[in-house]
């Protein structure tokens, strides 16, 4: 296959340490024994591991399948994943990755989210489907480390942290999806902390390997007799082999099915069937019947991550395009005589094409910056240096979420979608990796809450209940960064901040307007409209920001405007700002005029 | 044991090569840089006799300042401790980097001196060579292997030679060069990458060393290779047998 650089490394430093600056949260005394110095090894480590050994892997991972075989080990029946996997899994725990960001205490590193968020990009952009064995079994440890006590942390964090376990995170259930409050499966209790399982569950990502010495499966399940719905969830550890005395004993718990799926296609996702000889037992982790609250926690980490996937995985494409553009000669340019026969143009030469490099390239680059920020946010919440700065980051980090995972969910589709056409026929053929990824990247609207249910969270959980708490201070930092733009001397800047602030102007109208509605129902009916308008305008946002710090760069007469690199940052924020706040405002629009065609509009008509 | 091994500084291969107005270097404002591959995997297999022979490993550079960044990788890939020799690479040639090396050999006694066996920038493949013949110690260049054998007073090294493996027993100590088959160098690991800010690298000016520092080798001009022409289409084996013959003249 191709070499392909995956991501920008220009771009990537650009954001880390001039628009985001992270090497400010080294002044927390929880990454103090961190610099910049650390973060650029473990990035380069990280990058280079992506070029080097995950990328050559990831079109055979997409060919040849998981499938049902023998385990060498035991010789037995069971879901074996690609001959490759096993190896790169390995070798990414011993970079360090799988504990990065955790305390030393559990044998990690301290390492601030943000600069693992970007390492996870690289490892994403590489192989997906071996970072995923790697970002599962970190949330599933996590939250052992969380709320395990010290038998649950020995037992199951510690080998999940060293590399030998893998974790995963078992939600779903087939009647009991974006709606977790239905879910069935059932815990009856045995013994101390121990509780007898059953149930089934679907789509468990990382369920089965033939590679890690055990599997924990991170599981929501009801104890019998508690209340109905979300506040009679509990959260157990239940691993595939389990402790008995110094020995470890299957669990009765099988993955008896692995769903045929379109991407993603080296981590197998299986059907878990839990206590079919009634001999699975879970261990309680945390509080009876907080289970859901208790997964909530995690739910930012995840769904940072998942931006980050859709951010690596349309960078890829982009990459991918881009370099094909250049080298593929079709037509001649526009300007020149009609029926010339002089020899034919590199595509990426037409204006079109152009165009859809120039527009991948703002996706990728204003999407990575949206969820580093959001990473940042969480950085600060977590460690930063009093109560007010980690409650106003944590509101912070909460309200933006949704955004960064949907912007690089949606917009990164997109991209793909761009990066096949780019490649023209070629692009539908198989033969070109463009296709694959445009089929990984569809999966990041879908898990970890469908882009519908973050519309939801947003509008209603976020902005409407929380009073417009978060929503406020939010937009107050924004307007904070537009007061930084309008003070320069940069005409380009002064007409961003313009912009941004009538829209700014345009939320507040149309929340106002909102409230004022009668029903819950029309108020909610247009919140992916809402996410999809905000999205789009805090991208606008990271534009404004970036921009700001090329004229700093130039100022201080680093990287110069002469950089083509500032320069094409600087194209993408007037792309931004003239082709694609306008859709914003058209769809804030939307929201406010409320148009009810599909509400009124019945099932028998449709 | 103590082993000696070069973490040069080189051009990221990924990077976009621009030559210089001066025309004699590469332009370096714009470029990544990593350690030259060789030298990863001579740095990889002092770690593995690290680990098997107990050994102390000391990573050395001769390079400016960023240079260090080259020892902290090979410190957090494993190595003990590092040693820089701060010197711009305009002023260095291959001689003068051996002359150099061979200064630090007198410095530390290792019983093993490790490099690649050439840079991935020059190419020279001269440095290892140099270095054996100004100490006057056995040199086995090219390894694709290494066993330490004899408790430690031989090294036997396989070598890549056209069309196979020549088998070579060299006394310790000697200079080993490594060839990019001998191993699969480790990354970096985050907990390593902490540690190594805690290793120690000793630097020195060039100046220090009081060698005698004229070049014997200076560039006069770079240009880059003509690109590559584009190729034609033939319709059937004939005209590809034809094309061969009259205008590749191959046939
Ligand atoms: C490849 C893959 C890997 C996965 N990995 C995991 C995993 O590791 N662990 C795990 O637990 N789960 C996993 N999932 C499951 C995933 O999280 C769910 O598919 C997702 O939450 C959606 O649930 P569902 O499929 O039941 O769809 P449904 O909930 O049935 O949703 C169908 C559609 O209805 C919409 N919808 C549903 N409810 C509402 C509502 N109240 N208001 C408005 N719209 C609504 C949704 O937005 C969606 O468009 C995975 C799924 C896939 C495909």
């Amino acid at each position: 296959m191709n070499s392909n650089v995956l991501l920008s490394e220009r771009d990537m430093q650009f954001l880390l340490y001039d628009v985001h600056a992270v090497d400010e949260l080294t002044a927390f005394d929880y990454f103090s024994d961190h610099d910049r110095e650390t973060f650029e090894q473990f990035l380069s480590a990280c990058k280079r591991f992506a070029r080097e050994r995950m990328w050559p892997s990831y079109k055979q991972m997409d060919k040849e399948v998981p499938s049902f075989g023998e385990d060498a080990r035991s010789g037995q029946r069971a879901i074996c994943v690609h001959p490759r996997m096993g190896e790169l899994y390995s070798q990414l725990a011993n970079l360090g990755v799988l504990a990065a960001s955790r305390p030393y205490d559990v044998g990690g590193s301290q390492l601030p989210i943000t600069v693992s968020t970007a390492a996870m990009t690289w490892l994403m952009a590489g192989n997906l489907s071996a970072a995923g064995f790697a970002f599962l079994t970190t949330g599933a440890a996590h939250l052992v480390e969380a709320f395990g006590d010290t038998w649950l942390r020995t037992h199951f964090m510690k080998p999940m942290y060293a590399g030998r376990f893998t974790g995963t995170m078992a939600l779903t259930e087939p009647h009991a999806g974006s709606s977790l409050a239905d879910i069935r499966t059932s815990a009856t209790h045995d013994s101390g902390g121990r509780y007898r399982i059953r149930g089934s569950k679907i789509f468990i990502s990382g369920g089965a390997n033939n590679f890690s010495d055990n599997i924990v499966h991170l599981t929501l399940a009801r104890i019998e007799d508690s209340p109905a719905g979300t506040r009679g969830v509990s959260l157990f550890a239940v691993p595939k082999l389990r402790p008995e005395g110094d020995q470890w004993v299957p669990n009765d718990v099988q993955a008896s099915q692995l769903i045929e799926k379109i991407g993603w296609k080296g981590l197998p996702s299986v059907v878990l069937d839990y206590g079919s000889e009634d001999d699975c037992i879970g261990w309680l982790v945390g509080r009876p019947n907080d289970g859901l609250s208790h997964m909530f926690q995690m739910m930012n980490e995840a769904r940072i991550l998942v931006g980050a996937n859709a951010v690596a995985t349309a960078s890829v494409g982009y990459q991918e395009s881009l370099e094909y553009a250049k080298s593929r000669p079709q037509g001649r340019l526009i300007d020149t005589e009609k029926g010339s026969t002089g020899p034919q143009v590199p595509i990426a030469q037409h204006p079109d094409v152009r165009r859809m490099l120039l527009r991948q390239k703002c996706i990728v680059t204003g999407g990575l910056s949206l969820v580093l920020e959001t990473a940042k946010y969480q950085d600060i919440a977590a460690h930063g240096s009093s109560l007010t700065v980690r409650e106003r980051a944590q509101i912070l980090a909460d309200f933006m979420t949704p955004l960064a995972k949907t912007f690089p969910a949606e917009w990164g589709y997109e991209a793909n979608t761009l990066a096949v056409q780019v490649h023209g026929g070629y692009g539908y053929s198989s033969e070109y990796v463009v296709e694959a990824l445009l089929r990984d990247q569809k999966l990041n609207s879908i898990h970890e809450g469908t882009t519908g249910l973050q519309g939801l969270d947003l509008l209603g959980r976020k902005i409407l209940r929380d009073r417009g708490h978060g929503l406020q201070l939010w937009l107050e930092t924004i307007l904070g960064d537009l007061a930084l733009a309008q003070a320069t001397e940069s005409p380009e800047l002064k007409e961003y901040a313009a912009v941004l602030r009538a829209f700014v102007s345009q939320v507040q109208v149309t929340l106002r307007n909102l409230s004022s509605r009668t029903s819950l129902s029309s108020m909610l009916s247009h919140s992916t409209d809402m996410l999809l308008a905000l999205c789009s305008f805090a991208v606008g946002w990271q534009w404004l920001k970036i921009v700001t710090q090329a004229e700093r760069a130039a100022d201080g007469g680093l990287q110069g405007t002469k950089c083509p690199h500032i320069r094409g940052l600087r194209h993408c924020a007037q792309y931004w700002f003239a082709t694609e706040i306008p859709v914003a405002v058209a769809q804030l629009t939307r929201v406010d005029v409320a148009d009810s065609s599909f509400l009124d509009c019945s099932l028998d008509s449709l | 044991m103590k082993i000696l091994v070069t973490a040069k500084r080189v051009v990221d291969p990924d990077s976009k090569i621009q030559i210089a107005d001066t025309q004699t270097s590469i332009e370096l404002d714009d470029v990544d840089f990593r350690v030259n591959y060789f030298c990863e995997n001579a740095i990889e297999a002092a770690l593995e006799l690290q680990d098997e022979h107990d050994a102390e490993v000391v990573v050395c550079s001769i390079g400016n300042e960023d240079a260090i960044q080259t020892i902290r990788t090979g410190l957090a890939m494993g190595g003990d401790r590092g040693i820089l020799v701060e010197a711009e690479d305009e002023v260095l040639d291959g001689d003068l980097v051996a002359r150099t090396l061979a200064k630090l050999y007198e410095q530390e006694k290792p019983d093993i001196f490790l490099l690649g066996k050439q840079a991935i920038d020059g190419d020279s493949n001269q440095v290892g060579q140099l270095l054996a013949e100004y100490l006057s110690l056995p040199q086995a260049c090219f390894a694709s292997n290494i066993d330490i054998i004899e408790d430690g007073a031989v090294a036997r090294v396989e070598r890549e030679v056209d069309g196979g493996i020549e088998t070579i027993d060299v006394d310790l100590p000697c200079i080993i060069t490594a060839d990019l088959r001998l191993n699969e160098p480790r990354y970096a690991s985050l907990p390593g990458i902490m540690k190594a800010k805690r290793k120690k690298i000793e630097e020195f000016e060039l100046d220090d060393l009081e060698l005698d520092t004229t070049l014997k080798v200076v560039t006069r001009s770079m240009e880059l290779p003509a690109g590559r022409q584009a190729g034609v289409m033939v319709s059937d084996v004939d005209e590809l047998v034809n094309k061969l013959k009259s205008e590749a003249k191959v046939l």
